[in-house]
């Protein structure tokens, strides 16, 4: 089930309801948590045709102060609105509550922060009454203090917290090309279990490093990285992301349809 | 005393937002060929290119006014000096029509009521729709010492300026904008009639002197009678436009 980035610019052109490969929207949370505007006007009549993921940027499930006070009642009233089929945000921290970064910044992989996001997600989940999946982000450094591998973090979180894993695998490229880890190895190493959905988005080469920008089309290795883990977990959710220079409408569909093709071709070469 | 993870994160965010922190530089690498200091500068390069974004996305009009250089450089400047408290990223910038206006007042003297004209936008367009009272009931619930009780989506700016207009010219209009276009005050009024889409209309002073009086709570008798120079006409046609462009949820009687 392939969806898309639900983004403003499509809007009009989604309100037509013509027919479309694409199945599911994945919703940025804080677009419509604090808005009663038009934006949430559209995401329910879009909720009337659709599944909606809800995908958060701030949750900051890493910082040691927790989540913001109000953010949890915000998001669950989003969620009583909307039923979303997914509620994720980013396996990072984003800054203090007294000053945010606005960024997902990359935690150290210690036994410390181990134990600071079990516990922030086992609250979320409390108070949301649900479980949640966090996603491994792209990073442009490492920590000295960091004692295990990153795929090593990200899948001892979800197991003690009780969590899902949504696996951006643009971000498990360019992570694995910045800081010199195979990103097969990586992909591997995720139990199928725990992947609730997967991310499909473009990076920009930079020529020093690769950075996470969203910008553009799936590149080849990402398509070839998602062929490998699709015939792992055939029934999972995927999605396009594209967050800058956004593409018409059917620029982003032709996006989809190549993963639902994949897809289909990793399916069909499935032993019976 | 911080844990190593807690002190970790505040040297990060305190590197993002001002200025990088020695004491973090030492404790990573670099991803790529990046060295230590080009991956925190990395970040740190993202923060104001981010609240520049947001804050272009809500003023836009002051954007255009001003051009790229001067509006993106004001855009770095407040964002390395006024932090984000909030989750929200559109919650970014109710500063900034100050700090706009402390910095062009020379140049472009209206650029403070037209960046507070596009925040009040703003805050309007993410405001929920009301349901107003449809003019039949409010005609016949209304009397003359009624309280009216307008609906949480209308806004009446007081404005030092006359920015409407310059609001609302075309993304392509590069014509100069000249003294008499925007030299006198203006009171503006911003609301959702109802549905989603965010109306606004420049109103006169007898009527804004008025309206601001009834959006008080005055009776509305009280209200029409103590405002200077407001004509019996200029009352209803006010009357009128409250009523026909649902701006009002209920009528209370004193």
């Amino acid at each position: 089930m392939v969806g898309v980035g639900l983004r403003s610019a499509h809007f009009p052109r989604l309100l037509e309801r013509r027919p479309t490969p694409v199945r599911w929207f994945e919703a940025l949370s804080e677009n419509y948590m604090d808005s009663e505007g038009r934006p949430l006007e559209v995401l329910k009549k879009i909720r009337a045709d659709f599944p909606v993921a809800l995908h958060g940027v701030s949750l900051s499930i890493g910082g040691v102060e927790g989540p913001r006070p109000g953010y949890l009642k915000r998001l669950k009233a989003l969620m009583e609105k909307v039923e979303p089929f997914l509620v994720t945000d980013h396996l990072c921290f984003t800054g203090a509550h007294a000053a945010n970064a606005h960024d997902l910044l990359p935690l150290p992989y210690t036994e410390e922060a181990i134990k600071t996001v079990v516990s922030n997600v086992s609250k979320v989940q409390d108070f949301l009454g649900r479980p949640i999946g966090l996603e491994n982000v792209s990073s442009y450094l490492t920590y000295n203090e960091s004692c295990m591998k990153e795929e090593e973090f990200l899948v001892e979180i979800a197991k003690r917290a009780g969590c899902k894993i949504l696996l951006d695998v643009n971000n498990v490229f360019v992570s694995a090309t910045n800081h010199g880890f195979a990103a097969t190895d990586y992909i591997d190493r995720i139990p199928s279990e725990l992947i609730a959905q997967i991310h499909l988005g473009g990076y920009t080469d930079m020529g020093k490093f690769l950075f996470d920008t969203h910008s553009r089309a799936p590149t080849d290795p990402v398509w070839e990285l998602y062929r490998r883990v699709i015939r792992r977990v055939p029934e999972v959710p995927v999605l396009i992301e594209w967050d800058e220079a956004v593409p018409d409408w059917e620029g982003l569909e032709q996006e989809a349809v190549k993963a639902i093709q994949i897809a289909a071709e990793v399916k069909n070469a499935l032993p019976a | 005393m911080p844990s190593p993870l807690e002190l970790l994160q505040k040297q990060f965010t305190s590197s993002v937002i001002g200025e990088a922190d020695p004491a973090l530089v030492v404790q990573v690498r670099g991803g790529g060929a990046l060295t230590p200091a080009e991956a925190v500068e990395i970040y740190r390069r993202g923060y104001p290119a981010r609240m520049s974004e947001a804050l272009g996305e809500t003023f836009e009009a002051c954007w255009r006014v001003l051009g790229d250089e001067d509006f993106l450089k004001a855009c770095e400047e407040y964002s390395r000096s006024v932090k984000s408290i909030s989750h929200n990223l559109s919650d970014y910038g109710h500063l900034f029509p100050e700090f706009l206006q402390a910095r062009f007042h020379a140049d472009a003297p209206f650029i403070g009521s037209l960046a507070t004209f596009e925040w009040a936008f703003k805050e309007i367009f993410h405001a929920a729709p009301h349901t107003p009272l449809s003019p039949s009931d409010l005609a016949r619930e209304v009397k003359d010492n009624s309280v009216l009780i307008f609906g949480p989506s209308v806004k009446l700016l007081p404005l030092t300026h006359s920015v409407v207009e310059i609001w609302k010219r075309d993304r392509s209009d590069g014509a100069p904008l000249i003294r008499s276009q925007w030299d006198a005050p203006q009171g503006a009024l911003l609301y959702k009639s109802g549905g989603t889409p965010v109306f606004s209309r420049v109103i006169a002073a007898p009527e804004a002197s008025a309206l601001r009086s009834l959006m008080a709570q005055q009776p509305l008798s009280e209200a029409l009678a103590a405002a200077s120079g407001l004509t019996e006409a200029a009352a209803r046609n006010l009357f009128s436009f409250l009523s026909e462009a649902g701006l009002i949820v209920a009528v209370r009687q004193p």
